[in-house]
């Protein structure tokens, strides 16, 4: 049995709640796609996965629906209010730009995530702020429209009827950014673009590193437990140098001098850059490291933890999470 | 009436994975009690901002006020045998519990997912961890980054050419909560229908994965950086002052003849450097172009339509003061969600350990013994 199974969703879709729809299809609701404005293959293949189509009336379609997401990117959608408002006990997602109630404007997921604040932060200070990869605001997007539905089902529950919930991207993508305003509220200070450099206290530590076949990331951060075991394992291979004379418990490294950090980083760019990823990863894994391997996009399907949790069917991520003994999706 | 009215959380989770999934809930109704340990301080409860720039007062983190509005907090010291058992009593109480400890940490103190349905049949078990509970990573202990790095998303962030890029927040502790949420909302789905508890968990990395459907639906050789081939104009261009920038982006003829209409026929880039970046992006979205400057911490905090959407709330702590905290994204008609203060470390013991069955004097000698601090 499926988490979902009997929920009926309607879905018109525009971008905002089509990964949404997905969800729900893929813990076992029945979803039908009513709308999809600007349909492209590899938007079907990405974000529609376990979605049904019709081309029935919507108003046919919300006969015994439980759900119907409704995304106003750019149509406003009129007439739609107030056909879902004839169905009591449906609940009825709502999916704008910006908030609604405020003045309607067209977005795209550049443009949301430009306005999160995390592009600023993200990049080279020598080059403009930088997006992360995909269709990052879209998804936050989907992932409220579905965690909206989901709560409004429970509420149904309680209460019998549906209700009406307005789900904004502006706000899912600003939800993300979990530190830049609260930053500046309470200390002024304003996030710069530092490239790989994680900056603590007053100096800044590398966050890539080469390795003998491609990148692992990892971080001289103030953890000492850490640090023992990298030492241990480069002492192992001759390659601790003066790192193993440190009492890592009785240092500060965010407040270490930059010139000597740099030098000690040196020692372990040299031993990174002897191994490669599959072995520093198993050292990781082994002795809590806290390194991890650079994978690239094209080997994550195929890295052995997708493999044993099931996690790409045809090629796209399928299950959104594990159920361990109760059955599920 | 809140969404998640009368759900009862018992909240062992800390820093950023778990608790911003039990805030979501919290924020929605549902009494969420999170577990803590002076003796083991909740890293959140360290981590900057803090309220007066007083490090020393476990009580001032705005990042942990931040992270669990809405909450009670309770103290027990899961180290004592005493404290499980006070931690049973804890789960037969709830609905959920929510973990995201070490590989393991579970079973060792006895509150493994047999023991938990024991305790509570009915009972969801929500897991969240960087690899997730099965698998040859089961074992892996992550930080902030492990799960950029494992899924894709580092290898496909920065500039065409160059090296990996890791942007400065741990995004993977922004996508699997969410995906945590959805997970113990469908599995109270089941359980309600079916009355059998369910074991969710969720991996950080296969949320990130999930989060970038597009790109494995297509598998781009390169880096995108800021472009998208499918529309005709798409990127961050340079406006007048520093560091300002505009994002722009055109997804229709009309948008691009209404965009040359403000701008002219020139290249993008030189053209958008003689305006101010909020007047361009007025005059663009007056003209029906996608267009947003890029903001900076400080825009995002004062930003107009967040702030008039009630994107930030203020609320009074006892220790912070008065403070924006951020809401959910989402507004019901009829079971609005109410966003309050974050708990005081251990603010709520007498409440809860009542009501979960203690007798105030069982309280004061468990308080003495340590048990319960």
């Amino acid at each position: 049995m499926m988490m979902l199974d009997g929920i009926r969703v309607v879905v018109l879709a525009d971008r905002l709640v089509d990964f949404g729809g997905s969800m729900l299809a893929r813990l076992g609701a029945q979803v039908v796609l009513a709308d999809a404005t600007g349909m492209t293959a590899a938007r079907r293949k990405a974000w529609h996965k376990g979605m049904g189509s019709s081309d029935a009336p919507l108003e046919a379609l919300l006969d015994g629906a439980d759900i119907l997401l409704d995304d106003r990117r750019t149509d406003p959608r009129a007439g739609v209010d107030a056909l879902a408002a004839r169905h009591e006990r449906l609940i009825h997602v709502v999916a704008t730009g910006w908030p609604e109630g405020q003045p309607r404007r067209p977005v795209t997921d550049l443009t949301l995530m430009a306005q999160s604040g995390l592009m600023h932060v993200t990049g080279t200070p020598a080059r403009p702020p930088l997006r992360l990869p995909g269709e990052q605001a879209y998804a936050l997007t989907g992932i409220q429209v579905a965690t909206a539905a989901l709560m409004g089902l429970r509420a149904r529950r309680l209460s019998g009827k549906g209700q009406r919930i307005a789900v904004s991207a502006l706000q899912a993508a600003a939800l993300a950014n979990y530190r830049e305003a609260v930053m500046y509220e309470h200390t002024g200070r304003v996030g710069r673009r530092r490239g790989n450099m994680l900056v603590r206290g007053s100096s800044g530590v590398r966050q890539i590193w080469p390795c003998a076949d491609g990148f692992v990331t990892w971080s001289m951060i103030d953890n000492p437990g850490m640090m023992r075991a990298l030492v241990r394992v480069m002492t192992e291979h001759g390659a601790a140098g003066e790192l193993a004379q440190i009492d890592w418990d009785a240092i500060l490294v965010a407040d270490t001098d930059q010139a000597v950090i740099d030098r000690w980083q040196d020692i372990v760019a040299d031993f990174f850059a002897k191994f490669d990823r599959v072995r520093l990863a198993s050292w990781s894994l082994e002795h809590g490291l806290g390194l991890s391997p650079i994978i690239r996009l094209s080997e994550v399907p195929q890295s052995p933890q997708m493999q044993a949790r099931g996690m790409f069917e045809d090629g796209v991520p399928g299950p959104l999470f594990a159920v361990h003994k109760g059955g599920g999706a | 009436m809140g969404a998640l009215d009368g759900l009862k959380v018992a909240d062992f989770s800390w820093v950023g994975a778990g608790p911003r999934a039990t805030k979501d809930l919290a924020d929605n109704g549902a009494t969420v009690v999170k577990v803590e340990s002076a003796r083991r301080l909740d890293l959140g409860r360290r981590s900057p901002p803090f309220a007066g720039g007083d490090r020393h007062n476990r009580d001032a983190s705005v990042f942990f006020a931040q992270t669990n509005t809405s909450k009670k907090s309770v103290t027990i010291n899961l180290s004592d045998p005493r404290g499980v058992e006070v931690a049973k009593r804890l789960v037969a109480w709830s609905d959920v519990v929510v973990e995201n400890f070490g590989p393991g940490y579970m079973d060792r103190i006895g509150l493994g997912w047999e023991v938990l349905q024991e305790l509570r049949p009915g009972i969801v078990l929500a897991s969240v961890s960087v690899a997730g509970r099965s698998g040859p990573m089961a074992g892996f202990r992550g930080y902030g980054n492990s799960a950029a790095a494992w899924s894709g998303h580092c290898d496909m962030t920065g500039w065409p050419g160059t090296e990996p890029h890791m942007p400065p927040f741990a995004y993977g502790d922004v996508v699997a909560p969410m995906m945590l949420t959805v997970a113990i909302l469908s599995a109270l789905e089941q359980r309600d229908r079916t009355g059998q508890g369910v074991w969710v968990d969720v991996s950080q990395i296969e949320a990130m994965v999930h989060v970038a459907a597009d790109l494995f639906a297509q598998m781009p050789d390169e880096k995108p950086a800021n472009d998208d081939p499918s529309f005709a104009i798409h990127g961050v261009f340079p406006c007048a002052g520093e560091d300002r920038w505009i994002a722009i982006a055109c997804e229709t003829d009309a948008q691009e003849a209404a965009l040359r209409g403000v701008l002219g026929d020139d290249d993008v880039s030189s053209l958008t450097r003689a305006w101010e970046a909020e007047a361009l992006e007025t005059a663009l979205v007056a003209a029906g172009v996608p267009a947003a400057a890029v903001l900076d911490g400080k825009g995002l905090a004062e930003h107009p339509a967040l702030n008039a959407a009630g994107h930030f709330v203020e609320v009074d702590h006892p220790v912070i003061g008065r403070a924006k905290m951020p809401a959910p994204p989402y507004t019901f008609s009829e079971t609005p969600g109410t966003v309050g203060p974050a708990p005081c470390l251990g603010a709520d013991n007498a409440d809860v350990f009542t009501e979960i069955g203690f007798l105030q004097d069982e309280i004061d000698s468990l308080t003495a013994e340590g048990v319960l601090a």
